[in-house]
């Protein structure tokens, strides 16, 4: 083995945790991952060929009496919706009428994208899931995701053609939420496991109770507010300690959703400087 | 080098990232053999002058962003499997296919294990790993692999 080859595999170990280093704390190492999702695309779109194959022949060998049935809940869900949106329209309209005599910001409504999950993270102790759009479609870091029934996450890495979401469920994300019933604030952090998240700092003394609905509170400036995160399942007063111990189960299906809505809202998705804290003293 | 090795590489390396990437149920991925690090063993093994540490850079690259680990993991990684392959390559052609199956495996298991240390230095909450199940299956397949370009080399002549 000749000795500048031993030179060679120092400088490119060296190099490597150089960039390991830069990449854990600096930003613009970004553009390079994006650049080399270009390169990876063609790949990933061939591989996911026979699963979209699959449930394009599911969908396509699905009775007629199925369908038929389908169509009917369809039509009846569809319906209701309607309803309700009717109702929801003069709310709205009256809701930014009070908004104006109180000079407040407008609330617009939210432009969504639908996406549909395509891979989900093997490792157990991640709660991340793949979806099929990416930078191309105007996906950005930090970008909240929806399934129909509440909050699911947030977009932690874009590639052209798609992107990954970091679930509320993972032990690494929190989320600011309140109370729907009267305003309480309470941050809710994953656990790691997909059906529970714990409310932490919360006082012994708070209104929660079992069966609260909890929503966005748009503190944090990165989720908008007021969509659905969770539903409270227990609250324990542990005599001696000073916080209480809560759990609650997400309302987004996290384990089941297969088509997923990504929220364009205004001022959402923001990532708060890194030297907030600093400047506020 | 000829155009048809060009292209035997490029469908190789193309089908690797392809054979990374198939989306499959839970327990089965834990059993996805490292593909690409496969395919690497094998340019090395029969082009060692051609395919040598620099392959690391943008293949390493590539698997970051595959995996979203930190950008240059998997250089790491790469770069320490192509030295030892070098200091190992006249020997493995010598070896029979269970010898190595078993360097392969050995191989598999170091780069899983620097895969976890980095990833232990990096970020605190490092769960538990099966290591050894993607080395398991990586040997597994490995004879398969090399048998299969063995067939592709002396049929295209470029043996």
């Amino acid at each position: 083995m000749p000795n500048y080859q031993r030179q060679r595999v120092s400088g490119i170990v060296i190099l490597a945790l150089a960039l390991m280093w830069l990449d854990s704390h600096a930003p613009w190492l970004q553009s390079v991952r994006y650049m080399t999702g270009y390169l990876l695309a063609p790949a990933q779109q061939v591989a996911l060929v026979p699963s979209v194959l699959g449930n394009w022949f599911g969908e396509s060998s699905a009775s007629r009496q199925e369908l038929t049935n389908e169509n009917k809940q369809l039509t009846a869900r569809n319906l209701v919706l309607e309803l309700r949106a009717q109702r929801l329209a003069a709310l709205e309209a009256e809701n930014i009428e009070l908004r104006e005599l109180l000079s407040a910001s407008e609330q617009v409504d939210d432009r969504v994208l639908v996406t549909a999950v395509v891979a989900v993270d093997p490792d157990p102790f991640s709660q991340q899931i793949l979806i099929n759009k990416g930078g191309e479609d105007g996906v950005f870091i930090g970008q909240p995701v929806l399934d129909a029934y509440g909050l699911l996450g947030q977009v932690i890495d874009v590639m052209p053609y798609s992107a990954r979401v970091l679930m509320i469920a993972d032990s690494n994300h929190a989320i600011p939420v309140q109370v729907n019933r009267n305003g309480v604030r309470a941050i809710a952090v994953g656990t790691g496991a997909l059906n529970e998240l714990e409310l932490i700092y919360v006082p012994n003394t708070a209104d929660i109770v079992p069966g609260d609905l909890l929503v966005s509170s748009g503190l944090g400036g990165r989720y908008p507010r007021g969509y659905p995160v969770a539903t409270v399942n227990k609250v324990e007063n542990i005599p001696g300690k000073s916080f209480a111990a809560v759990t609650a189960e997400p309302s987004a299906h996290l384990d089941r959703s297969r088509h997923l809505l990504l929220v364009f809202s205004h001022g959402s998705g923001q990532v708060p400087p890194a030297d907030l804290w600093q400047s506020a003293e | 080098m000829n155009i048809r090795a060009v292209i035997l590489v490029a469908v190789g390396l193309f089908l690797a990232f392809v054979l990374e990437h198939l989306p499959m149920p839970d327990l089965l991925l834990w059993l996805q053999p490292a593909w690409v690090l496969l395919l690497v063993t094998l340019l090395v093994m029969h082009a060692p002058h051609t395919f040598g540490l620099w392959l690391a850079i943008p293949l390493g690259l590539m698997l970051d962003v595959e995996h979203n680990s930190l950008l240059g993991m998997h250089v790491l990684t790469l770069a320490v499997h192509i030295f030892i392959l070098q200091l190992l390559y006249r020997r493995m052609a010598m070896f029979n296919f269970l010898q190595q199956t078993a360097v392969v495996f050995l191989l598999v298991v170091l780069q899983q294990l620097l895969t976890y240390w980095a990833v232990a230095l990096v970020s605190e909450n490092s769960g538990p790993v099966s290591l050894w199940i993607p080395s398991l299956s990586s040997a597994l397949v490995w004879p398969w692999v090399y048998a299969l370009t063995h067939m592709a080399l002396a049929r295209l002549h470029l043996s």
